[in-house]
């Protein structure tokens, strides 16, 4: 793709897009055999402080991935050394095959950068640092999707044409994710995206981060918010203390986690034989509370006979499994 | 150069204000200062006036003392005042340290995560601190002008062009010099380290400068002071401008701001 062709332009024929319904085309935003971040043994040390260490992990195009950890984890670091804002100790990292180094203008071309704080000057107003932030991309920016952007995110061009000194937290966000999104990059990177944003706007920033994956680009976004990562990425890594701990799909993490299941009795019932895969939470003559990890089957088996009374299956969740590695 | 465009729109933007109050301070003051000249060579009291000084007074101008001390020397003067030598040295210590400040408000984040060279930073810098300098020798000399016109005895003789424009030059190299040393230093360390430490370097080198004037015998100490290569007095006496002292000058700034443009260019980006 020609670096001044917009990744991701809305039709031409409708003079108001829609982002609901993005126009870009997966092949569009990046070659589906080069993967959207591919990092390899990337460390960073201060001193004897080793904020990330050998973190090795690709991202593929078109994917959201969730990028987990607890404060001074690494997290933000790793971003920082996508962005070539840090210089690593040692290891690699490239953008769509551009290397965040050597070729640092190229890979930064296809990036869409939300930082976790957000510098800004509060002298200027939205408008202007919009236009001045436009002005440093080497895509055009549409103004009609960027319209389509801020009523998406409810800020108004009245809004936008107040000096930032007057603008709220939330609306520094959203002016952020705009900022972030306006030149419609195959590649953001989000760093805590909805920090500050408040649960409706939390709502639109999800559903536009879906129609972002629609249209092909590819996201990488840190969160601690657990229900967040859960709910919109495919794909999963969780830094400890600077090292990668768990790299996985969602929906196979939450595998690693027991399900719990609660079986409640109408008479006392004695205590059952010990089950593999299963563990005894909660224990009471009309009441089990099990962890069960694996196939409920030997459990069912076990209840045949038993005078149930109800039963309830609460699914696996990646918080057993997240804040596990954390306390690990 | 579309991105450097940019930056030095934004910044001249955000310091918008500050060049137009200190310019217009200085024109103002220029102005004053022209008038006060024209009150005491119309009363002929320079006389006067050079008898009052301390010798501690007469030994730092040296033989260019007497040159000083009539209408067309406290004309000049503006050019080697110590008020406004610091005025600029003040503003250019504000606008070479903006890296630092970008840097700490986390405004670079923005600026560097985006295809922008780091390289484009410091050009940016050098050229918004050379476009406030001119701006500010513009209103010195618009004042200068301004104040002639409105002041100026008719017997007194004005300032030649060349005084003027030698005078500006080496004023000017003097307040790059230290925007090379702002700019390394606020390249690598937080703005406001950056700026303090410009700041008592700048009165260590004052001070060895004036010392060196008094007592000789410190004058090979004295010459790693930029100061020291500041002669402005001999333009205002018979002296020719020593290209020399200028070549000094313009070597520290050169060296200052490739040094920023190596360190800034090597750093982490980082709070």
């Amino acid at each position: 793709m020609p670096p001044d062709e917009p990744a991701f332009a809305p039709p031409e024929e409708s003079p108001e897009p829609n982002p609901s319904e993005p126009a870009r085309t997966p092949s569009a935003g990046s070659d589906p055999a080069v993967a959207a971040i591919s990092i390899r043994g990337l460390t960073k040390t201060y001193g004897s402080l080793t904020a990330l260490r050998e973190l090795t992990l690709d991202v593929c195009p078109g994917e959201i991935f969730g990028f987990l950890g607890l404060n001074g984890a690494g997290k933000t670091t790793a971003i920082r050394l996508l962005l070539d804002l840090l210089r690593p100790t040692s290891g690699s990292a490239c953008i769509f095959g551009s290397d965040c180094r050597a070729q640092g203008l190229n890979a930064r071309a296809r990036i869409g950068y939300l930082p976790g704080e957000l510098g800004l000057y509060l002298d200027l107003t939205g408008l202007e640092t919009l236009d001045f932030l436009a002005g440093l991309n080497r895509q055009a920016v549409h103004l009609p999707y960027r319209r389509a952007l801020c009523d998406r995110l409810e800020l108004p061009e009245r809004d936008l044409r107040r000096r930032l000194r007057q603008y709220s937290a939330g609306m520094k966000r959203k002016l952020g994710l705009i900022q972030a999104l306006q030149s419609q990059p195959p590649l953001l990177i989000l760093d805590e995206p909805t920090d500050g944003l408040d649960p409706l706007m939390q709502e639109a920033f999800y559903s536009l981060l879906a129609d972002v994956k629609r249209s092909g680009a590819t996201v990488f976004m840190s969160s601690h918010i657990l229900s967040e990562v859960e709910r919109v990425c495919d794909r999963l890594a969780l830094l400890r203390k600077g090292e990668l701990v768990l790299l996985s799909a969602v929906r196979e993490s939450r595998r690693l986690a027991p399900r719990r299941v609660r079986v409640l009795f109408t008479h006392d019932v004695a205590l059952p034989p010990t089950l593999p895969g299963h563990q005894f939470v909660e224990f009471t003559p009309r009441l089990w509370h099990l962890a069960v990890t694996g196939p409920l089957g030997p459990l069912l088996a076990v209840l045949q006979g038993l005078p149930v009374h109800d039963l309830e299956l609460e699914e696996a969740r990646l918080e057993d499994v997240v804040l596990k590695y954390y306390r690990d | 150069m579309k991105h450097l465009f940019l930056l030095l729109r934004l910044s001249l933007k955000r310091v918008r204000l500050l060049l137009i109050v200190t310019g217009f301070l200085l024109a103002f003051l220029q102005l004053l200062r022209v008038g006060i000249a024209a009150d005491l060579h119309n009363a002929g009291q320079f006389d006067l006036l050079a008898a009052l000084l301390p010798p501690i007074v007469r030994k730092l101008f040296g033989s260019a003392f007497g040159s000083i001390l009539t209408f067309n020397g406290i004309v000049c003067g503006v050019y080697f005042d110590t008020g406004f030598i610091i005025a600029l040295l003040a503003l250019a210590i504000t606008l070479a340290t903006l890296p630092a400040s970008e840097i700490e408000s986390g405004f670079a984040d923005l600026i560097l995560a985006r295809p922008v060279p780091r390289h484009s930073i410091i050009t940016r810098t050098i050229a918004l601190v050379l476009l406030a300098l001119i701006l500010m020798l513009l209103m010195i000399l618009a004042g200068t002008w301004i104040g002639l016109v409105l002041f100026a005895p008719p017997d007194a003789p004005w300032p030649s062009p060349r005084q003027i424009s030698t005078l500006s030059l080496s004023l000017a190299l003097l307040v790059l010099s230290w925007s090379g040393v702002a700019l390394a230093l606020g390249a690598a360390y937080r703005r406001g380290i950056a700026a303090a430490t410009t700041a008592l370097l700048i009165f260590g080198a004052m001070l060895l400068d004036w010392a060196h004037r008094i007592w000789p015998p410190i004058d090979w100490f004295a010459r790693l002071s930029p100061f020291y290569y500041f002669d402005p007095y001999e333009l205002i006496g018979a002296g020719s401008l020593r290209l020399s002292n200028l070549f000094v000058l313009a070597a520290i700034a050169f060296a200052g701001f490739t040094l920023a443009y190596f360190i800034y260019s090597r750093r982490d980006i980082a709070r």
